[in-house]
């Protein structure tokens, strides 16, 4: 079993690696700053570094949602199995639709229902939900989108350029916001490293606790360590280029400007929600700020179609994965048996997602149509734009 | 509720996120007006945009700072 809940835990960490590439990288890759496959090494590599960076562990699996402890309850393995289970199952299913939906709300809402189906509705800490999950979930993206919108503005406000005495417009020159893009999603990626794989060590680690081959409140072991940050990272290169494609293009067209606001906004409430004590998802508020981000910029519209269909998915992200938990939960009470119905079952539905996705296969290639790829970073120097235009002038 | 710690959050996400915004706006603009050849820039143009981006710079190592535990332990 704990062998068991230790692949399925690695597996978790894989789908939160491919499930969050776009909260850092849709942007940069839609308005063209970093190459499609460039972009997700970079965020790869940049999830591994920081999942070795932090390596501190939670004191509880659910943060407080469940009531754990020593005057709680107890979560066993085969609770986090059949949680993790849930997870995962509503990850894949996210990644399907090309739904940004948040990994860490799939794992409680999987692990709610595991333990109200194996312990008890009692076992539930419904003020400690409401707060970490529930209203998190109504305001990142309030917070972020808003953040986002006035960035925005304010970009566009302070870059627009006419000419005095005409009033005609001037060539603008906003390509240098590629370059601070890169900058800010990759303290974005580097962030969801350091967050989301120290998950998956505490998760592995009280595993490994509560099956007495480790003392308690000891730190994770090195190779779980390594194999959690191999497994985010290479999650993280699989790249979702289903759910890059909703956020680069789906949601709104990002030009660098936009981009680099909506970036801005991202790393900012991220670092500030996770030094200020109010934890915000990393993919509801990337998801906010892309939004927000387009409602500021004129000349292009927000499609409310696929928001809307984003948010549906937010609302059932801890439904659904709590029925799968629950449901797991139940097999698993059965005995090993049920254990392995639940695991050749889990499996099966994984793999036949795979294959499903393949029908209309979502790549590096095709995620989103950029205009002027590879002109990322480069500046027509001074010189070279002045002969141009002697050039010009002698010919006519 | 921790409200408190929800409008802080919100608060240190505004001025975080505008302050590194508008700076990088400026530098911007200020590097597209030192590029313009047809009336000729002034020439503190430049060097202000390259204090803007350094700002900016700054900026994201005290992000760095922030991510990485190790710093602030």
């Amino acid at each position: 079993m704990v062998a068991l809940v230790i692949s399925l835990a690695l597996f978790f960490d894989f789908t939160n690696g491919f499930h969050d590439t776009a909260n850092a990288m849709a942007t940069p890759i839609a308005t063209g700053a970093i190459k499609p496959k460039t972009a997700v090494a970079l965020a790869a590599v940049l999830n591994l570094v920081g999942a070795f960076l932090s390596t501190e562990v939670a004191k509880t699996v659910s943060g407080g949602i469940i009531k754990e402890g020593t005057d709680g309850v107890q979560i066993t393995p085969d609770i986090i199995f059949a949680g993790l289970m849930g997870a995962i199952l509503w990850n894949m299913i996210t990644w399907l639709k090309g739904l940004p939906s948040s990994s860490s709300h799939a794992l409680f809402g999987g692990l709610i229902g595991a333990a109200i189906a194996g312990i008890g509705i009692h076992s539930i800490n419904f003020e400690s939900l409401m707060q970490k999950v529930i209203l998190p979930a109504v305001f990142a993206p309030i917070i972020a989108g808003g953040v986002a919108y006035l960035c925005t503005r304010l970009a566009y406000a302070l870059t627009s350029r006419h000419d005095p005495e005409t009033g005609d417009k001037l060539t603008q020159k906003r390509g240098g916001f590629r370059t601070g893009q890169i900058f800010t999603s990759s303290l974005v990626a580097l962030a969801h490293g350091t967050n989301d794989a120290q998950k998956t060590m505490g998760i592995i680690t009280l595993v490994l606790i509560s099956a007495g081959t480790q003392p308690a409140g000891s730190d994770p072991q090195w190779w779980v360590i390594t194999a959690c940050a191999l497994a985010i990272a290479i999650g993280t290169y699989a790249g979702g280029w289903r759910i890059i494609r909703t956020m680069g293009s789906g949601l709104t067209e990002v030009k660098p400007a936009q981009g680099f606001a909506a970036e801005a906004s991202t790393a900012s409430a991220i670092l500030a929600s996770s030094h200020l004590g109010f934890a915000l998802s990393t993919t509801q508020v990337a998801s906010g700020s892309v939004i927000g981000s387009g409602m500021g910029r004129r000349g292009t519209t927000v499609r409310w179609g696929t928001a809307g269909r984003i948010a549906i998915g937010w609302l059932f992200t801890l439904p659904a994965a709590g029925i799968v938990g629950a449901l797991t939960a139940m097999l698993v009470q059965t005995g090993v048996i049920g254990v392995v119905i639940a695991a050749v079952a889990g499996t099966a539905a994984v793999a036949y997602m795979f294959v499903h996705s393949r029908k209309s296969h979502v790549g590096h290639h095709n995620a989103v149509q950029i205009e002027e790829v590879g002109q990322a970073v480069q500046f027509r120097k001074k010189k070279s734009l002045a002969k141009a235009i002697k050039n010009g002038s002698a010919k006519r | 509720m921790k409200w408190l710690e929800l409008f802080t959050v919100a608060g240190a996400t505004l001025l975080s996120a505008v302050t590194v915004v508008v700076l990088y706006a400026l530098g911007v603009r200020l590097t597209a007006i030192a590029g313009d050849i047809r009336n000729s820039p002034a020439s503190w143009t430049r060097p202000l945009a390259y204090a803007c981006f350094a700002v900016c710079g700054v900026a994201v190592l005290f992000g760095l700072y922030l991510i990485i535990p190790y710093f602030h332990k």
